[in-house]
């Protein structure tokens, strides 16, 4: 599958990408020129330059080390949520298909109630309510995102579950359990993956507009989101300042669409073949 | 043909209507915390309550108590009764008769309502009286020369009886007063649509036909949102003064009564330890403040009041100037090794953008980690958790000033202080000079310094820590002209539109 992938160009932009964001989240905080949390009163708002890469921000703190000490973080929340949706959506969402009609109509009733929250108020809300803190709003967006995992691996296990080998391993006298592990999970994993790809950059999306609203990070941690939040509110004194965080979320988040897609494309020439 | 009949309807709108178009004001400010004045919490709120509600007295630009609602005041030989007369004439909103029965009737409610928050301010009133139909006389159960000052803000906002008998609770989101404006739409969280008043007493000096307040915009999309046209009017933060006067806005400045602060609650450890809450105060660089948050515009101060005002106290102008090395020695004395002291700041994400931030790293100088929490963004969660509950041990806040120099010592230090984050504690000789100062008439020649007295009292034995005062800051639209701004408040007489 791997194989398959490389072949694809935009998987292989996606992936050197990821694997320089890979690089920042972990050994970010250790290579930054400077300490990001540091003030410098003497060169507020500082433009680009050789002493400070990225320029400094209203409190004289280096742009650049931030950016890098706030990967860690952004990367972190947006896996975390991921982690909490799939976990969230993808077991029900088996479940549902091979427990019987009762649980399938409590399971659709509950993602039905979920996909009516609004995404900003439920995260504030839950915040509001569990305290402000980044695990308390990525676990909000956990919640949400659970739909789109629950509705994938439905529709994956729902076009295998009467299938003849299913059947067949019923008549044998297997177990749902067995059949899941043994002949359905590997069907819906591809699906799932994509989703989880595609979500991931969603949730990078969020994280950045949740911390630029200021929820979720708590100051002065970096984030990129809360940079570009801190950049934009200073536009006139630095027009550049948001050009960086911006351009690693975008590419972040285009970096995974890409890998989504390509996951998906090649899973279907495998299908196909 | 549907259409035609549309535009012939809009057409018909008439010069009258077009007139009020061009005269609209579009304001983002802050909503009240309550329409009703009885039931309004905060000082800011004032600056909203007056375009429904009109004062029984105002202040001038100069901050000095002028007629308003009430023609003249007096107070008996022996400062035990006050007596307003008021204009002739005045009704309200809703058409009742704005005269001395009504307003003994609101003062009763505010004594009275179980959720009122003018009973405190009220509360050296022991009853009211009427003498005929124009004259309100206040019997005091003490001296208290403040009254006619207070009686320029929120508490002195009269609202209707006849509105308040019909419906109490609906008072506080819909405003039945006698002030500039009448309200004709309100949308809470939103926005709330005002239409001049005619029968407001001072009505020849507005000239703005309709006023719509929206919420304040989020302060990096302010200067965007004047220049487009969104809105007209606007309070802007000190940085950014240079960019709305180089996107061709009016920048006005007027001295205010503003003044942040860090509140510290004795109540709470560390603080209950005084030697704790006196090194954050030597810890604190006010010139770092003023230089890096204010652009040049702010002051330093390390008292409820700007240094201009004549409630600041000069004998404690140099108190607690910066020192880290007795902030450390403090902090040893009370058995805190560097490092050792972890406190948590409550922090509102809307206002004081970057100051819990450098508060956190001068508090770091001297070895005092601290970790920041928001309250989450809703004015009342803010309220519930800060001005309430008191729950924080500190809490990074401000004052907008009152009316009167006591009433804002009360409000930051007194015992039922909403900024006094250590309430219902407040120092007895605090307590003491503050009832010296209400029994002084303001023309005494020992009015200033007891009213000094107070403030330095307050600041001496109170731990919070006063940082830093800044000016209005409104910017506008080159179409809104001759903003009048007193030391506590926007109104909007003599404001013109072009």
């Amino acid at each position: 599958m791997i194989r398959q992938l490389l072949r694809y160009p935009s998987a292989r932009a996606a992936l050197v990408i990821l694997a320089i964001v890979a690089i920042l989240a972990v050994f970010g905080p250790f290579i930054a020129p400077h300490d990001p949390l540091a003030q410098d009163g003497s060169a507020l708002l500082q433009p680009p330059g050789t002493r400070y890469w990225l320029g400094t921000d209203a409190l004289g703190r280096d742009v650049f080390s931030r950016l890098l000490a706030g990967s860690t973080v952004s990367v972190l929340a947006s896996l975390l949520s991921v982690s909490i949706g799939l976990v969230l959506g993808v077991v029900p969402g088996l479940l549902s298909v091979f427990l019987g009609r009762r649980f399938e109509w409590i399971n659709l009733r509950v993602i039905d109630a979920l996909m009516m929250l609004p995404f900003l108020v439920f995260a504030i809300a839950m915040t509001a309510m569990l305290g402000n803190g980044l695990v308390q709003a990525m676990f909000a967006v956990g919640i949400l995102i659970t739909p789109a995992f629950f509705r994938v691996t439905r529709a994956a296990a729902l076009s295998i579950a009467n299938a003849e080998y299913i059947e067949a391993a019923r008549l044998m006298g297997a177990s749902t359990s067995a059949i899941l592990r043994r002949h359905v999970v590997a069907k819906v994993l591809p699906p799932v993956a994509v989703a989880a790809a595609s979500m991931t950059g969603a949730c990078l999306s969020i994280v950045a507009s949740l911390t630029f609203l200021g929820i979720g990070v708590v100051p002065p941690d970096p984030t990129w989101g809360g940079l570009l939040a801190t950049d934009l509110a200073n536009l006139y004194d630095r027009p550049f300042g948001p050009v960086a965080p911006a351009l690693l979320i975008v590419a972040t988040v285009w970096a995974l669409n890409a890998l989504a897609d390509a996951l998906r494309d090649s899973g279907r020439k495998e299908t196909a073949a | 043909m549907v259409l035609a009949a549309v535009l012939a309807t809009a057409g018909c709108g008439g010069s009258g209507d077009k007139a009020a178009e061009k005269a609209r004001v579009r304001w983002a400010f802050m909503l009240p915390t309550s329409w009703d004045p009885v039931t309004s919490r905060t000082g800011a709120d004032i600056n909203t309550v007056s375009l429904a509600y009109a004062s029984l007295t105002r202040l001038d630009k100069d901050g000095n108590v002028q007629p308003a609602l009430a023609q003249s005041w007096t107070y008996s030989p022996d400062g035990r009764t006050l007596t307003f007369q008021l204009r002739d004439k005045l009704k309200f909103t809703d058409g009742t008769p704005l005269d001395a029965a009504a307003v003994k009737a609101f003062f009763e409610r505010g004594k009275t309502q179980k959720d009122s928050f003018l009973r405190p301010e009220i509360e050296s009133i022991a009853s009211f009286d009427t003498d005929g139909p124009l004259r309100v006389v206040f019997h005091l159960s003490r001296l208290d020369y403040q009254l006619p000052y207070v009686m320029a803000g929120r508490v002195g906002a009269i609202a209707s009886p006849t509105a308040a008998a019909k419906d109490k609770a609906k008072l506080a989101l819909w405003p039945v007063g006698a002030g500039p404006f009448k309200m004709v739409e309100f949308v809470p969280e939103s926005h709330a649509y005002f239409v001049k008043n005619p029968d407001y007493w001072d009505a020849a000096n507005i000239h703005v036909e309709r006023l719509e307040l929206t919420t304040l915009s989020e302060p990096t999309t302010t200067i965007a949102s004047l220049v487009s046209g969104a809105i007209d009017v606007a309070s802007i933060g000190p940085k950014r003064v240079e960019e709305a006067r180089a996107r061709k806005l009016t920048v006005t400045t007027a001295p205010s009564l503003n003044a942040s602060d860090l509140m510290i609650n004795r109540n709470k450890a560390p603080f209950d330890d005084p030697r704790v809450a006196e090194a954050v105060r030597y810890a604190i660089d006010r010139g770092e403040l003023v230089k890096t948050l204010t652009a040049g515009l702010g002051t330093p101060t390390n008292q409820p009041f700007p240094p201009h005002y004549f409630a600041f106290d000069p004998q404690t102008r140099d108190k607690w100037a910066y020192d880290p090395a007795r902030a450390k020695a403090l902090l040893a004395q009370a058995g805190h090794a560097p490092g050792s002291l972890t406190v948590e700041i409550v922090i509102n994400p809307l206002i004081n953008e970057g100051l819990p931030e450098l508060l956190q790293a001068q508090l770091g100088r001297v070895g005092i980690k601290s970790r920041l929490r928001i309250v989450p963004p809703g004015s009342s969660s803010w309220q519930s958790e800060v001005y309430i509950a008191k729950r924080p041990a500190t809490a990074v806040d401000g004052t907008v000033g009152r009316e009167s120099p006591v009433q804002n010592l009360l409000a930051v230090y007194g015992p039922q202080g909403i900024m006094n984050l250590s309430g219902p504690y407040a120092p007895p000789a605090f307590l003491k000079a503050i009832d010296e100062v209400r029994a002084t008439p303001i023309d005494a020649p020992q009015y200033k310094e007891r009213l000094q007295r107070a403030t330095r009292l307050g600041a001496e034995q109170s731990p919070s820590v006063w940082l830093f005062s800044t000016p209005f800051i409104v910017a506008t639209r080159s179409r809104v002209k001759h903003l009048n701004i007193v030391p506590s408040q926007i109104r909007w007489e003599g404001v013109t539109v072009e």
